[in-house]
């Protein structure tokens, strides 16, 4: 253990409590949500019929658990979604690849990519469900068509900008395209795959729940659609809450396979 | 001249862009002597880096030819910024010539740790070249280099980006390396000071197209170390010739 001066104590002390500060703040502002929200409830600022109210979505998802359907709904939404995200990216990665491999057909196929990229997928929606039939297979086919282009796009930009000096100093060396890419251009590209693995993580949620919107019989997205049909906004808000919660631990597990990488 | 390790023959490069075609280098010719130093000094963008590139093989001449008297002659070419591999520790960034080529064995492995060692990288072998100085690193660069055993080394402006004080000991010990392992070395410079602290002899480049305006042989004594060679009189003299020709 080191002894630092009293200034560098002082110093580290702040940056602890500024921490402390910034976490505790982020917690208060949660509560406050919370708070407001069920207090109006309670006071009658607003009608709970609309906005619900935490006490009202904590019994609607207790009503779900008891009913024994908050799993399937939770596990046929997350099962879709993972499907599309590693479909999505492992495409999207292997494509990137081909036309790093190709020039021309990079070049041929660049303006198709902007147009795909811009392109909102959901529109395809309906035509996917002609084409794959009312069930999960059109719901993971958005899910992975959302995803694969942004993922192309991304990771096929960080092949390219991957420091061409380098690519020159592996000739120099004499090493075989095969080899510049496998030990330069690939993890040169790493950080850009995994800020497209982040990308591609909500890319695949809105994917999904869309999918579910158009066409399902389970799954949160259906929860959702069909509770703003019955009004039962307690349904709604309960769903949103749940998917936020999935959403953070997928992106979480993203983050920690991304510090794994940057070690 | 006989004996030469490298003959440039009447070498000209036409560069081709849609817009036109522009001649780089016009009827070079030149030779560099097995052992020997050169330096080659030039305006920036005159086409040295061109010549390099055409010497190491990769881009051909589009007239004229390159020859290696002596028979094949391996090469090392060191670039203007290190470019270590940063996921690469710095023995890893060492062997990458030798992986890449195949020839990464325990004994040339052992050989690269032992060139890091003996020129002052040796506690730094499992360092991130992130962890190193500008100086180190491009040190690091040269045994990247010496790793495949190249009879000659082409030096693209290998200090250019470093600042002026690792600048200076770098190419002191740069050219005690060199000596030491008993290397050929073409040094393309726009710095004319390097140049005359360590080449034995200076090419002057012509703006582009780049021809050979006139060579400068430097007598100074063989073991005279860059940093010494700047105090000496002659030094002053040689730059003051260079400078002047290239002015014209």
């Amino acid at each position: 253990m080191r002894t630092y001066s009293r200034e560098h104590m002082a110093y580290l002390t702040a940056i602890r409590n500024h921490r402390r500060g910034v976490r505790l703040s982020r917690a208060f502002v949660l509560i406050l949500f919370v708070s407001l929200w069920e207090l109006g409830a309670r006071l009658n600022w607003f009608d709970v019929f609309i906005l619900s109210c935490p006490s009202r979505v904590m019994a609607a998802i207790g009503r779900l658990w008891g009913e024994g359907s908050l799993f399937l709904h939770v596990g046929v939404t997350l099962y879709e979604t993972m499907m599309g995200f590693l479909l999505g990216t492992g495409l999207g990665i292997l494509l990137a690849v081909i036309l790093w491999w190709l020039p021309f057909v990079n070049e041929v196929m660049d303006p198709y990519l902007v147009v795909l990229n811009a392109l909102p997928k959901i529109a395809l929606g309906p035509v996917l469900i002609v084409w794959i039939g009312a069930g999960m297979g059109s719901i993971i086919v958005m899910a992975v068509l959302i995803s694969l282009v942004v993922t192309t796009v991304t990771v096929l930009s960080g092949f390219t900008a991957a420091a061409a000096e380098k690519q020159f100093l592996m000739r120099t060396l004499g090493a075989s395209k095969g080899q510049t890419f496998m030990k330069v251009v690939l993890p040169a590209g790493v950080p850009h795959m995994m800020s497209a693995l982040k990308i591609s993580v909500g890319m695949s949620w809105v994917g999904v729940i869309v999918g579910e919107y158009l066409v399902s019989k389970s799954g949160l997205g259906y929860l959702i659609v069909y509770g703003g049909q019955v009004f039962k906004l307690d349904l709604v808000m309960a769903s949103v809450v749940i998917l936020c919660v999935l959403a953070a631990l997928m992106y979480g597990g993203v983050a920690m396979l991304e510090k794994r990488f940057q070690k | 001249m006989d004996g030469a390790l490298l003959s440039v023959e009447h070498v000209s490069v036409y560069y081709h862009t849609p817009q036109g075609e522009t001649e780089a280098v016009r009827d070079l010719s030149f030779q560099v002597r097995k052992g020997e130093f050169v330096a080659v000094v030039g305006p920036s963008g005159c086409g040295k880096t061109t010549m390099l590139s055409l010497i190491m093989g990769l881009n051909p001449p589009s007239k004229g030819q390159v020859r290696f008297p002596l028979g094949p002659c391996p090469m090392g070419y060191m670039l203007q910024r290190d470019n270590l591999l940063e996921w690469r520790t710095l023995e890893k960034n060492a062997v990458l010539g030798l992986e890449v080529q195949h020839r990464l064995t325990d004994a040339s492995r052992e050989r690269t740790v032992a060139l890091l060692r003996k020129y002052g990288l040796g506690d730094f072998l499992s360092h991130r070249p992130s962890q190193l100085s500008g100086g180190m690193r491009q040190k690091a660069a040269l045994i990247r280099t010496l790793a495949l055993a190249p009879e000659l080394l082409l030096l693209d402006e290998p200090f250019s980006a470093l600042d002026y004080q690792t600048r200076l000991t770098l190419a002191d010990e740069v050219f005690a390396i060199i000596r030491q392992e008993g290397k050929t070395a073409l040094l393309v410079t726009h710095d004319i000071g390097e140049a005359v602290s360590m080449a034995d002899r200076v090419l002057i480049f012509s703006d582009r197209p780049a021809t050979l305006k006139r060579e400068i042989i430097l007598d100074f004594p063989k073991d005279m170390t860059p940093l010494i060679r700047r105090e000496e009189p002659a030094f002053q003299e040689y730059f003051a010739a260079i400078w002047k020709e290239m002015q014209q």
